[in-house]
């Protein structure tokens, strides 16, 4: 590669980093008197994975209520690819570009594997149930795409989710497989931004090894750009371009996940005042 | 650029600790068999034979049989009954959308029936003085009654599945009321008082159907006519419930909030299914009107409502072949327990007695296990009744001093072996309440305790049955749907042929 | 029929005529949808049959009442003494009613379906009015209670001080304040039962977490029984003043009074117990004005109801003091 070939790659490189394809300004929420996110501010760059981390009741889950539009900020506003989403509902957020998976598995349990992920293309196809109910060309056609599309994204499972297991009712799959259909399910919206909520719960070492694994090749092959919520330290440390902490509803660290693990205030959120010193000791 | 982190790509290379005998292990979805295995247990023999014929054929072989019935059975009551239950499969499949598709309670679903009804009155009859012709009928009302179901629905886009019930039968109910009480009313907008619907008399002598150019003059017409609009909506629904619509209404009957979150408008899905069983219901409403020749507000009430539901539970909601299996059915009891004119040719026995003693038969089959517990129970309870017979007959006189109210095979049978008062309807009425509470009880006793009540209960259903409930044929078939319900809704919630599904609360 | 009076200044006794007539009809409202919401708050579920169960209370304190006549409804027994006997009994019946329909229609559903239970609901409703046909018949029973011991329920008393200008002649029935005060010493006396007791402490605690209550000592299964066994006798002291009220009762008067108990229940705030009672006496306002002074009222009452109902559900959809549920994700 010649020299200013290479020059030009990285000027693209740096055009695509700078655009700011999730962004939170001052994002406030409270629940009653209770305050559970206060004046949040948030960036999330075009291809990177984000993770955000937190004691529980920091406000992580209420973060993606917010983004997805099931909540409504209090004040402040969220702007994919520079437009505000506040106000919209659920739907046409997911269908702007944001798909995201819940902390509690939402899948349609009695529905298929494959069916599961066939619904979530609802957003980009247009067929009426006129068309449906005739069967016009329109109708078909959009039909066997899904068909495809949903197969492609199961696919991407490699041999986990293949095969017989697409005629399978939802709920017969195991705990692991239901979440990587949710995350099949989310990503057959297509969406420009992933929310994965704790994406790695419940898992043995070995199947969260597999999911941080990828979470890193959604990004790198699918081109999602990723926030993700995660207990598991050494899922964040692998997978993470950044890390964001909360705590009590307040951003108190940001940065490489070196710098957030070593910064006194997550230490001390994480592990109380007491704990905090004891370590620094 | 301090706030913009440099993004570093990551090695993907598996990571992963192979296992050492790899190669011999079975691979991921070897074990397709086993995770079969749940679904044919789940379904018996009968029905995986079912399933492997394909819907089209299925519904062919229906219409095949269903379309030479009013020629085989040359008789107008038959023929009659044969209309209604294409009716009622008409109605089980519109509700079928709202509740069993898109999971929405609706309890005003007659309302809509009730709407289609009046409105092909009205433009159909003197009282208004209008004649349209029933091509313009039928579409019109389909629309108005969809633009009807969408008005109900539009408090739903706001209300979880428990309000919207109280919203729609409160509805249900409304329409009632108004039919009834619009006998003599003054609107603001009105110069005098008029009659809009007749009140509790009705709207009669309503044209006939005349539709492109076949007038349904007579019963067999009318079911041809029912049978080829069956088809076209059964058709219909079949495809809009393969299509992305059918599949966002299941995943918004499993679950509102993620459905919403995957794309799909939850609030507009819902108003198009209510709008959907309303037109279906709307237009079934025509052709009863005129099947009928009148409307009354009184075919309108919740009772019709409940059947309907029978009829949809009982099939197993969210199936198309199952809620209209579930409607014939239920038409076919609730026909057969009030026809006690007929004797059956070759049995010798009414069919109101017949289905009774037959379905006590099958709930017994279907509780009772093992099987040879039963022939000991028919045995113990045919040794109570003599006993009883014997007894009554040395100390309590008036006991024997009756005779079966209907004659019939089965009634010379029980002649000589239950008690039959004079006057039993005072006896029966406290007999029917004991049997009501020792029902109950036996389903609260242990195991040897149970098999040696059940006989004197078998035999008090009897008595109960022969001395009261047959003179009553209209009133005891809903008192028996009513307890099938319930015992449906604790053995198989899912219903006869539908298929069990798993709910995480 | 014309309009009585276009509105209230036109004729100010028919103006109070319609409020006791709105509060009467308002506490037995409230009283039905006490047992609704009190069954909802700790099920979550719709219990249909709650109707029926008050067409049952109300068919007891018919055969009581009408039983202890002594010729021309003369009682047998002092006429307080009589009234409280009945009421008592026909609240223990409606209330083993209740807890006989949970015991084998409700409890074996408890992990099923959410549509399981309401259906099962419907059949046993479907069950109890088609019973009460066969056993009661078709036609209405009627009795005049007002004339009871001489008639002493049928005093007009209470405003004549203030009537001394004929322009305010009411019909102010005894027996309408003794249903006002029954059922206000009724709520009373549920209020305190669920402030103040131990199994008040275990309802609420159910009501908001089942499992979590069943974690720290509390049987659901009592508590869940003891619920319906009050919210069934509540809808049967309710039966046993309406068939007095109105002096008929027949199969199928359940429908009408649950439908309307019901929607008490849900625009007060279902789950709320004061919510019930200000439902219920809202809508027996919204009933007795709407004979008075709506278009077409007498016959159409239940229109405005609806449109109450429609109204709450659109602008305050958790009803007027319901709290709204933050949705957990």
């Amino acid at each position: 590669m010649s020299e200013p070939e290479r020059q030009n790659e990285q000027e693209g490189q740096v055009e695509r980093e700078r655009e700011r394809v999730l962004e939170l300004r001052a994002v406030s929420k409270s629940f009653g008197g209770l305050r559970v996110l206060s004046q949040l501010d948030l960036v999330v760059h075009d291809g990177e994975i984000v993770s955000v981390i937190g004691p529980n009741g920091a406000g992580k889950t209420t973060l993606f209520n917010l983004i997805t539009g099931l909540y409504r900020p209090d004040a402040g506003d969220i702007l994919l690819e520079g437009r505000s989403v506040v106000g919209l509902p659920p739907w046409k957020i997911t269908q702007r570009g944001i798909a995201r998976t819940f902390q509690t598995l939402r899948l349609f349990l009695n529905m298929t594997v494959r069916e599961n992920v066939m619904a979530a293309a609802y957003g980009h196809t247009k067929a009426t149930w006129l068309e449906s109910m005739l069967r016009l060309p329109r109708a078909r056609r959009e039909e066997r795409e899904i068909r495809r599309l949903a197969e492609e994204k199961l696919g991407f499972f490699g041999e986990r989710l293949v095969g017989y297991r697409w005629d399978q009712p939802a709920y017969s799959l195991s705990y692991a497989n239901r979440r990587r259909l949710e995350i099949a399910r989310a990503t057959a919206t297509r969406p420009r931004v992933l929310l994965l909520d704790e994406p790695a719960a419940g898992m043995n070492p070995n199947e969260t090894l597999e999911i941080a694994e990828l979470i890193g090749k959604l990004r790198d092959d699918g081109g999602y750009t990723i926030l993700v919520i995660e207990h598991d330290m050494h899922v964040v440390e692998g997978i993470s371009d950044r890390v964001v902490a909360l705590d009590h509803g307040v951003k108190i660290a940001e940065g490489s996940f070196d710098e957030v693990a070593t910064s006194p205030r997550v230490v001390e959120a994480y592990l109380g005042v007491r704990g905090a010193k004891e370590e620094a000791a | 650029m301090p706030d913009e982190p440099p993004i570093e790509r990551r090695p993907q290379e598996s990571e992963r600790p192979e296992y050492p005998d790899a190669a011999q292990r079975p691979r991921v979805g070897v074990d397709t068999w086993v995770a079969e295995h749940g679904e044919r247990v789940q379904r018996g023999p009968l029905r995986r034979a079912a399933e492997r014929v394909p819907g089209w054929a299925r519904l062919l072989a229906f219409v095949a049989v269903a379309a030479v019935f009013p020629i085989a059975v040359d008789d107008e009551y038959l023929q009659r009954v044969g209309v209604d239950t294409l009716i009622f499969m008409l109605l089980a499949v519109g509700l079928n959308v709202v509740v069993g598709y898109a999971g929405l309670l609706d309890l005003g679903y007659i309302a809509f029936f009730g709407f289609g009804a009046y409105t092909y009155a009205i433009v159909s009859s003197d009282k208004y003085d209008y004649h349209w012709p029933a091509e313009a009928t039928i579409p019109f009302i389909l629309v108005v009654t969809a633009a009807l179901g969408l008005l109900l629905g539009l408090p739903s886009r706001r209300l979880l599945g428990d309000y919207l019930a109280i919203v729609t039968l409160f509805f249900g109910q409304l329409f009632v009321t108004i039919t009834n009480n619009s006998t003599d009313v003054k609107l603001p907008f009105m110069d005098r008082a008029r009659d809009l619907t007749g009140g509790p008399n009705g709207i009669t002598d309503l044209d006939p159907i005349d539709f492109a150019g076949v007038e349904l003059n007579s019963v067999p017409r009318y079911f041809w006519f029912a049978l080829a609009l069956f088809v076209l909506v059964v058709v219909a629904l079949h495809f809009v419930n393969e299509s992305r619509t059918g599949r966002a209404w299941r995943a918004l009957r499993e679950d509102p909030l993620a459905a919403e979150a995957m794309t799909m408008p939850v609030n507009r899905l819902k108003l198009l299914a209510f709008a959907f069983g309303a037109a279906v219901a709307g237009v079934t409403g025509a052709i009863f009107a005129s099947l009928q020749t009148a409307v009354f507000p009184q075919s309108f009430d919740v009772s019709l409502l409940i059947i309907l539901y029978a009829m949809v539970i009982l099939g197993g909601t969210g199936s198309l072949a199952g809620v209209a299996l579930g409607a014939i059915v239920v038409n076919v009891l609730l026909e057969g327990l009030t026809n006690t004119d007929d004797t059956l040719p070759v049995v010798g026995e009414t069919p109101p007695r017949l289905l009774f003693y037959g379905l006590v038969a099958v709930g017994l089959a279907l509780i009772v296990r093992p099987w040879r517990w039963l022939a000991v129970a028919a045995a113990a309870t045919i040794a109570f009744g003599f006993a009883a017979r014997l007894v009554a007959e040395q100390w309590w006189e008036r006991g024997t001093a009756g005779r079966p109210s209907q004659a019939g095979r089965i009634g010379d049978l029980v002649d000589g072996w239950l008690l039959f008062p004079r006057d039993p309807v005072d006896i029966g009425n406290y007999a029917f309440v004991a049997l009501i509470a020792s029902v109950l009880v036996l389903t609260l006793l242990r195991r040897p305790w149970r098999w040696i009540a059940l006989a004197p209960v078998l035999y008090l259903a009897a008595f109960v049955w022969e001395n009261r409930l047959i003179q009553e044929p209209s009133v005891t078939r809903f008192i028996l749907l009513g307890a099938i319900l319930v015992g449906l809704m604790a053995s198989r919630p899912q219903g006869l042929f539908g298929t069990a599904r798993v709910e995480i609360a | 029929m014309d309009v009585l009076a276009l509105t209230p200044w036109d004729d100010w006794s028919i103006f109070i005529q319609l409020c006791v007539n709105g509060v009467t009809l308002g506490s037995v409202y409230a009283l039905i949808a006490l047992g609704y919401s009190m069954v909802y708050g700790i099920l979550k579920m719709l219990n249909f049959a709650h109707g029926d169960v008050y067409m049952i209370g109300s068919f007891l304190g018919y055969f009581m009442l009408t039983s202890g006549l002594d010729g021309p409804m003369n009682l047998a027994v002092p006429i307080w003494l009589a009234l409280t006997l009945v009421l008592l009994v026909a609240m223990l019946g409606a209330g083993l009613l209740g807890v006989a329909i949970e015991r084998f229609a409700y409890r074996p559903l408890r992990n099923a379906p959410r549509i399981a239970p309401l259906i099962s609901a419907l059949g046993v409703s479907f069950f109890l009015q088609n019973s009460a046909l066969l056993l009661f018949g078709a036609n209405f029973r009627t009795y005049d209670a007002f004339t009871l011991d001489g008639g002493v329920l049928f005093t007009k008393g209470i405003f004549e001080a203030w009537g001394k200008d004929d322009a305010i002649a009411l019909n102010l029935p005894l027996l309408n304040m003794l249903v006002i005060g029954g059922a206000i010493v009724l709520m009373i006396l549920l209020t305190l039962l669920v402030a103040r007791t131990r199994l008040g402490k275990a309802m609420r605690a159910t009501a908001f977490d089942r499992e979590a209550a069943a974690m720290m000592g509390i049987n659901p299964d009592r508590v869940i029984m003891a619920t319906f066994f009050i919210g069934s006798a509540l809808a049967g002291a309710a039966g046993v003043m309406v068939g007095m009220l109105f002096g008929q009762v027949y199969h199928f008067m359940g429908f009408l009074a649950g439908l309307k108990g019901f929607t008490a229940a849900v625009v007060g705030g279902i789950g709320s117990i004061p919510g019930a009672m200000l439902g219920g006496l809202l809508i027996g306002m919204i009933e007795a004005f709407s004979t008075g002074y709506l278009p077409e009222g007498s016959k159409f009452q239940d229109f405005y109801v609806f449109i109450l109902l429609i109204a709450v559900m659109l602008f305050r959809p958790t009803g007027l003091l319901g709290r709204a549920d933050i949705a957990k994700v």
